[in-house]
Order: structure tokens, then sequence, then C-alpha cells
């Protein structure tokens, strides 16, 4: 594996890492199996594309892309709270509609951004920078809304409903204000890639949620998510090893078309092994 | 205060009504026990004062909110959460845009009030703990949730007897200093005769005993338990005299 291939392993793991954190807010803290994430996050390249081509500034496409993604989770969230529907079907539903959205919004099926100037250049390492800053924006502030009153309440929406029903706190408020910023991570996650590959598929979308679950779970199983510190520790972790497993596969000569059967088998595995240990006496 | 009146409630599939026209007034502060076998309406009659259920007619007047601990400790705390953040969860009527850690001090002298050493476990998870100290906790955040009224359904059933004893004299001793009106679901016949100052028997989703005041300070456990066991034999003559039909 030379040099390259693992600073671009790394580089790609810090935006799937962003992606693996909006994964971890339904999933993790509202109990809540968001599938949006195939939609909201193509719709954020998409709305990013159209707008640096448009001649907006990167920097201001970004905040564009993540409230459209943001508004496309609480879409979700209201027709799985106001119309009863599962909230798996609601993620599938919305994903398949973005579909068309995105190609409206596009125009075509693909924007190429070569003659755009992006946030992202040349260098690798200063492209890390730049995500890592756009991560810990989003990540800071979260793990600081944890811990406050209204954090407190809205883990305890995803832990114990009923109980959270009946200390009277809103499981409608915090599902609708969990699925917009989950929404609008998957929108900054798009931007961000659609601004390194300076290219627009209204497809990139396929299968980013299983990128992200991998993601998580590898991060949980190597550190737990026993403590809050630890959770939030578990997506990034993970996304970087995951990301550098995926490129030691490749080196060793899997094609790039079965990666998507390697990140299943993954998911498989960790589900595996957590099952394994809780079988195991003692 | 906690006025019930005319109370009753049907569930589908089910002819019977599970309640039927129950009327209770308790005062602010009063303790009251609530005995009865197995489906005689106790744990609805509290899921409808709870809000969980809603009658089918009567009404439920209450001067405040409700709290509650169940016999389940999984339904009433939250396991993967510190003992910390369980409490701070429940005592924190108002949330803000500050750290819960705020509570802390606050926290720790209320569980070290306890007496049984919980304090060390303060920043653990609750499931760390055994199912007696967990329940132990869920009946502080009830008591600590700023709620008016206590409704307590078999809250120390699954309890070893030295820790029923101990929960059982907290509880008592906190609602009282609190003011707090008390409903309490026991099978514990001890538990009936010597906590309360009022004492009601359940039976097919009636009232079928009121007994207060001197009454219910006279009141022991064998003539309460002749009681019960009258109402439940007449109940299964009945019933076995329908079923061979």
């Amino acid at each position: 594996m030379s040099v390259d291939l693992i600073m671009n392993g790394l580089q790609q793991g810090l935006v799937l890492a962003i992606i693996a954190y909006g994964i971890m807010i339904p999933f993790r803290f509202l109990d809540f199996a968001d599938l949006t994430a195939d939609g909201a996050y193509p719709l954020g390249g998409a709305i990013c594309a159209v707008c640096m081509s448009g001649g907006v500034h990167p920097a201001v496409a970004i905040p564009y892309s993540m409230i459209c993604a943001g508004a496309m989770g609480v879409c979700t969230a209201l027709i799985h709270l106001k119309l009863r529907v599962n909230s798996m079907l609601a993620g599938i539903i919305l994903s398949t509609m973005a579909y068309s959205v995105n190609l409206r919004i596009m125009g075509k099926p693909n924007i190429a951004l070569f003659d755009c100037d992006g946030l992202f250049g040349a260098n690798i390492v200063d492209n890390m920078l730049i995500i890592c800053a756009l991560l810990a924006c989003c990540v800071v502030p979260f793990a600081i809304f944890l811990r406050t009153d209204f954090g407190l309440r809205f883990r305890a929406v995803g832990l114990n409903q009923s109980l959270a029903k009946q200390r009277g706190i809103s499981i409608d408020r915090y599902t609708i204000f969990g699925l917009f910023i989950a929404c609008a991570i998957f929108g900054l996650a798009g931007s961000l890639i659609v601004q390194l590959q300076s290219y627009m598929d209204v497809g990139i979308g396929v299968g980013i949620l299983i990128h992200g679950l991998a993601s998580l779970m590898i991060g949980e199983a190597f550190i737990g998510n026993f403590t809050l510190n630890r959770q939030l520790l578990a997506p990034l972790l993970g996304a970087l090893v995951y990301q550098q497993v995926q490129g030691v596969a490749l080196s060793l000569g899997l094609a790039p078309s079965d990666l998507k059967f390697f990140t299943g088998s993954i998911v498989l595995l960790v589900i595996a092994l957590k099952r394994t240990e809780v079988k195991m006496p003692g | 205060m906690l006025q019930i009146n005319n109370v009753t409630k049907s569930f589908s599939g089910i002819f019977e009504p599970v309640l039927k026209e129950i009327n209770l007034s308790l005062a602010e502060g009063a303790f009251c026990t609530v005995i009865g076998a197995n489906g005689s309406g106790k744990s609805t009659l509290m899921k409808i004062i709870s809000g969980e259920h809603f009658a089918d007619s009567g009404e439920i007047r209450k001067n405040g909110d409700v709290a509650q601990v169940v016999q389940d400790v999984n339904r009433g705390t939250i396991p993967s959460m510190t003992m910390l953040e369980n409490i701070a969860l429940s005592s924190t009527k108002t949330p803000r845009f500050s750290f819960y850690k705020r509570c802390k001090n606050d926290v720790m002298s209320k569980i070290k009030s306890l007496n049984i050493g919980l304090e060390k476990f303060i920043d653990q998870p609750l499931s760390v703990l055994s199912g007696g100290q967990r329940q132990t906790i869920a009946t502080l955040m009830a008591l600590n949730s700023g709620g008016k009224i206590l409704l307590l359904d078999e809250h120390t059933s699954a309890l070893d007897p030295k820790m029923q004893l101990l929960l059982m004299e907290y509880t008592a001793k906190s609602a009282r200093e609190l003011g707090l009106t008390t409903l309490m679901i026991t099978h514990n016949m001890e538990d009936a005769v010597k906590y309360g100052d009022r004492l009601i028997m359940m039976h097919k989703g009636r009232i079928v005993a009121d007994m207060k005041g001197r009454e219910k300070s006279q009141l022991r456990i064998q003539s309460l338990l002749e009681m019960f066991h009258k109402f439940e034999d007449q109940s299964l003559l009945r019933d076995g005299g329908e079923n061979v039909r």
C-alpha cells in the first residue's frame, strides 16, 4: 500500500466519518432507523454543484446544501410521525423521491465542476485540515448540546420513549430536530465530496448508508459505545479504519465492483461478532 | 389532591369492563394503599391516572403532575445512562441550555441521604447496579420529579426483604415530607396495613372496601387477609358455576 493510497484513504475516511455521524444521530440517539441518507447525501451534492456552477462561493454553497438536506430529514420525520409510516419506509420513500428532485435540480444526471474553484486544492494535508475543521464544527457543538438539559432529553427519546413521554418530553419535536441535524450532516458530506471530486453524479448516494453504518459499527466494535465520549468517537475511528481496510482490500486485488459486497460482509461480520459476544457465558 | 369520578374503562375483546364507575377522592398529602387480586383493575386505574390510558367515561382531577414508579425497573429508568443523568433527567422540569452536571452536588446529597452507599456509582451507568439499587434510583427519580401525585405500582415486589423495607421506609418518609398525594399498589398485606392512612381493596373493577382513619389504623393483617379471601372465594364459586354451565 502506497503513502498516497493511505493519505487518500484518510481523506475519504474523514468525509465518511461525517456520514457516519449523520447515521449515528437517528440510529443511536433517537432509536429511529433512518434511511434518508441515500437521498439527503446526493441532494447536498446536487445543491452544491448547482450553486458552484452558478458562481456561488463554495463555502456559501455548503450551508445551502445542509439546509436543503436537513429539510429532507424534517420531511422524513413528519411522514413517520404524522402519517404513522414506518421510519425505514419513510426514508425509502423520501430517498426515491429525492432521486427525481436531484435530477430536476441538476437538470442533467451529472455536472462537472473542473472549471469552478472549490474549497479543496492539490495538497491533500490542507484538504484534510479543512474537512477536520468542518467535522469539528458539526461534532463539537453537538457533543456540547448532548451534555445540556436539552441533550439529556434528546438522548432519553431514543433510549426510553415511554419514560421520556412521562417526563413531558415532546418526542415529535426532538425527532424532527434530530433528523434535521442528521440530514444536514449528510448534506455537508455530499457537498464536500462533490468539491473534492469536482464532479457530481446523481447516483453518488447509492449504498452510502451502508458505508456509513459499517463505519459506525466498526468504530463501536473497537471502542464500544457505553459512554457518550466513546459513542462520539466511534464514527470517526470506524470510518478511518474502514476506509483503510477498503484500501488494503483494493490493493490486494479486490475489484472495485465488489466493494459493496465487501462492505455488506463487514457489517454482517460485526453483527455476528456482537451476537457471539452476547452468547458467550459470563 | 386526586379526585376520580365515575371512571369506567373497557378493553376491546373483553366483555366485562376492567373498571366500573370508580370513585375516589384523596386529599393533598394522603397516602392510600391499593390491594386486590390480579386482574382487579389496580394497574389500569394507575395507568388512567398517569395518562397512559384514557377512561371510557368519568373524569380525573389532579392538582399537579404525576410521578410514577413501576414494577419493571427498565421502564422507569434508562439503564445505559449514568445515575446522575437519570436523576438529572427527572429533576429538571424546565430544561436549560446549560450543562446538566451543574446539579451533581444536589444529586449527590440526595443519593447520600439514602444511606446505602450508592454515591460511588454516580457516574456509572445504571446497568451496573442490582435490580434493587436501580429501583431505589427509580423511586428517587419519581420523588424528585416535582410531581404532586405519586403512583407506586408494586415498586418493591422484585426486591429482597431487606431492600423492600428500606425502600418502603424511604418512600413513605419522603412522600410525607414532600406532601405528595400517594397511591400505592401492593400485594404485600403487611405493607398495606403498615403504610398509609387509607386502604382500598379492588375486586373485579370495583372498590369493594375503603378503610381510613381509625378503621385503617386498627386494621390487622389477619382480618385483611380474611376479607381478601372472602371476595376471591365468592368470585371463584361464581366463576366455577359459570364454567360448569
